[in-house]
């Protein structure tokens, strides 16, 4: 509120005080003025009376006859401010004398000096004037008279009051004035202040100042201000539409790119599928033709139809790798708590049956049961402790590790191994379908290993990442979100 | 008064000494103007003829004379018989003016004397002193006396003791029939004004 008024009290106080300071000027000047011309006045007026007063003593004077002197001095009541008066012989005796009051008798009494005729002093609190009376060009005595001064103090009391009185009006005045003005231009200013405010807080530009009529400042100020706000409230409209447009179009878009994505892998599982019969056609004619014919094809001919049959077999494995990764990718999941290290330790198992030559030597930390497709999980862990088994064969002692670690507040599983590693640059590839690293006279597999590890991850809500290099070994890290949810697809 | 001026002079540079100078410097002066002093404190008590003097001499002032009689060159002032005043009178016009004229006394004896005079003091113990008077209006000459029954014979001024001070009375008539005009201040002063005829077509 303090704030609100600040531009208005200013204003206020700043005609208060200019029309004050005006008015204590004026009044001052006036009184000044006044004290001047009523002394003059005074002056004046009671010489007037003393050489009256003077030329009516002088029988009075000349014939000793002080009652007739106080007699024309009596004629001094009229005039109210004179307190008292006398005549002085030529050698300054009292000759006569008069007073207003009693008690009212002048007591230090200035003297002419010699050739003045008249002269006066102001005291304190009265006007002394004393004036010679002269007779055929001899001075015969003297009248004075004592004036007071009260009523220049009545005068300045009445003054005052005016003052103050024209004071409390003009101050009146100010202030309808600058309440007149409040409303006309600090009021605008207050109201652009709110507006600005309130602006700022909602953040709504549609607000606008009542259009001013005039050309003032203000009315500019007010006018530049709702032309910003016409501008700022474009540019906003501009903006939201264009994020609108682009959530839209995103929208669309990821609508196409998942029914593309759902044709392409419906058309890849039927185009599998499909390709099966077939296949298991050839595989199965090639198979009659060399059990029932072997023998009038001649070896040439065997070696052919075991070459057709050998590619008919790894044509139905590829199928049936699609076939599986389109499974992972469609498969419902079903979440429960799955234990990754006993899952580990039985695959190792398995391996170690399968190929009882090999010394490998596992190490299999216990890791923090987490929330999952068991069957799901089981293929994602097989293949990559099937790769790295796999990647040792060539290592006379193969180490294989998996354990679990904390890493930015997040629980990451990993399976390394010592064996023979890849290309850091690229590992990028690595999880993409088809794509292989290795000769498959060095290592045999169908390229889709990683990539279906990389989906069944991404189901669960994690990613996977490596690291290696050639000879060196690699480290597969993978993360599971904890109470992972399938990502619509 | 040098020294008044001089106390005043350093006065006014302040105020306070001013105040000061005030009560120190005019109290002293009031006390001296207040107190009405033994005229002997200071110099001897004018002497009855003294006033007398001052007076006839004064009276000059306020009178105003017919075209004919004020023509002449001086004032002149006159002693019927004996001049009681001792000196005085001599005093008192030395070198003074009446009215722009230069004062000249003159003693008069006889009655036939007293054209040319302006002011004419009647001593009343002169045994002729009746028909000066008688003389004196026809030539417009105003007649000053102190014989106890001088106004009721024809005299204009007459001095008189009141509580022991000299004072004086005037017959307004016989001055107006002697074509004198007598100034109201004069009359003001006077002790009484003796006047049968309403004052009219006076000044």
């Amino acid at each position: 509120v303090i704030n609100r008024r600040s531009i208005s009290a200013r204003v206020t106080m700043m005609n208060l005080i200019v029309s004050g300071a005006a008015l204590m000027l004026a009044c001052a000047g006036f009184f000044a003025y006044d004290q001047v011309t009523f002394r003059e006045a005074l002056v004046r007026t009671l010489s007037a009376q003393v050489q009256i007063i003077g030329s009516n003593s002088v029988s009075a004077l000349l014939f000793n006859d002080p009652e007739s002197a106080e007699n024309t001095l009596s004629a001094l009541r009229s005039f109210r401010n004179v307190a008292s008066a006398g005549i002085l012989t030529a050698d300054q005796h009292v000759f006569a004398t008069y007073t207003r009051n009693p008690g009212d008798e002048i007591l230090n009494l200035p003297v002419l000096t010699q050739g003045q005729n008249e002269a006066y002093w102001f005291r304190n609190t009265h006007l002394v004037l004393m004036r010679a009376i002269t007779s055929e060009g001899r001075v015969v005595g003297y009248v004075y008279v004592r004036a007071e001064l009260s009523e220049i103090n009545v005068r300045m009391r009445r003054y005052a009051l005016i003052a103050a009185a024209v004071l409390l009006l003009s101050l009146l005045l100010a202030l309808f004035v600058s309440r007149a003005f409040e409303r006309g231009i600090t009021g605008r200013i207050i109201g652009l202040a709110d507006m600005a405010r309130r602006v700022s807080r909602e953040r709504n530009y549609s607000l606008r100042m009542p259009a001013a009529a005039d050309s003032t400042e203000v009315g500019v100020l007010v006018e530049s201000f709702n032309a910003m706000l016409q501008e700022v409230q474009q540019r906003d409209s501009a903006l939201q539409k264009a994020h609108d447009e682009l959530e839209l179009r995103v929208q669309e878009r990821t609508r196409e790119l998942l029914s593309a994505n759902r044709e392409l892998e419906a058309f890849s599982y039927s185009v599998s599928h499909d390709l099966r019969g077939p296949i298991d056609a050839l595989n199965g004619f090639s198979y009659v033709l060399l059990q029932q014919y072997g023998g009038s094809l001649g070896p040439g001919g065997e070696e052919i139809v075991g070459h057709i049959r050998t590619s008919a077999r790894r044509m139905r494995e590829l199928i049936d790798v699609l076939l599986n990764l389109s499974r992972v990718t469609t498969s419902t999941m079903h979440l429960e708590a799955v234990d990754l290290s006993a899952m580990a330790r039985s695959i190792a198992d398995e391996l170690r049956r399968n190929e009882p030559s090999r010394q490998v030597r596992f190490s299999i930390a216990q890791t923090q049961p987490v929330q999952g497709d068991v069957r799901l999980l089981r293929i994602a862990l097989e293949n990559l402790l099937r790769n790295a088994w796999k990647y040792t064969s060539k290592h006379a002692s193969a180490d294989i590790e998996f354990g679990e670690k904390q890493e930015h507040g997040r629980t990451v599983f990993y399976v390394k191994d010592n064996g023979a590693g890849f290309n850091p640059k690229l590992a990028g590839q690595l999880f993409q379908p088809f794509q292989r690293l290795h000769n498959a006279e060095d290592f045999q597999g169908d390229g889709i290993g990683l990539a279906t590890v990389r989906r069944i991850l991404s189901r669960h809500g994690g990613e996977i990442w490596a690291e290696g290099a050639p000879e060196q070994g690699a480290t597969f890290y993978f993360t599971i979100a904890a109470g992972s949810s399938d990502r619509p697809r | 008064v040098d020294e008044v001026k001089a106390h005043l002079n350093t006065a006014f540079s302040s105020v306070k000494r001013w105040r000061r100078l005030n009560t120190a410097f005019f109290y002293p002066l009031f006390i001296l103007a207040m107190c009405d002093l033994p005229a002997s404190a200071q110099s001897p008590r004018p002497t009855e003829f003294q006033v007398k003097a001052a007076y006839l001499y004064n009276f000059g002032k306020f009178v105003r004379w017919p075209e004919s009689v004020s023509a002449g060159p001086v004032f002149t002032m006159c002693v019927f018989g004996d001049d009681p005043f001792g000196g005085a009178l001599q005093q008192v016009t030395d070198g003074q003016k009446v009215n722009g004229l230069s004062v000249e006394l003159r003693q008069v004896t006889a009655v036939d004397e007293i054209k040319g005079c302006r002011v004419l003091f009647i001593n009343g113990e002169e045994p002729g002193w009746r028909s000066g008077i008688a003389t004196a209006k026809k030539l417009a000459v105003l007649t000053v006396g102190d014989a106890p029954d001088f106004l009721e014979r024809g005299g204009m001024i007459q001095f008189v003791l009141v509580a022991n001070r000299v004072r004086f009375e005037v017959n307004l008539d016989a001055a107006r029939e002697a074509g004198l005009q007598l100034s109201a201040e004069l009359l003001k002063v006077a002790a009484k004004v003796v006047a049968q005829n309403p004052p009219g077509g006076q000044r």
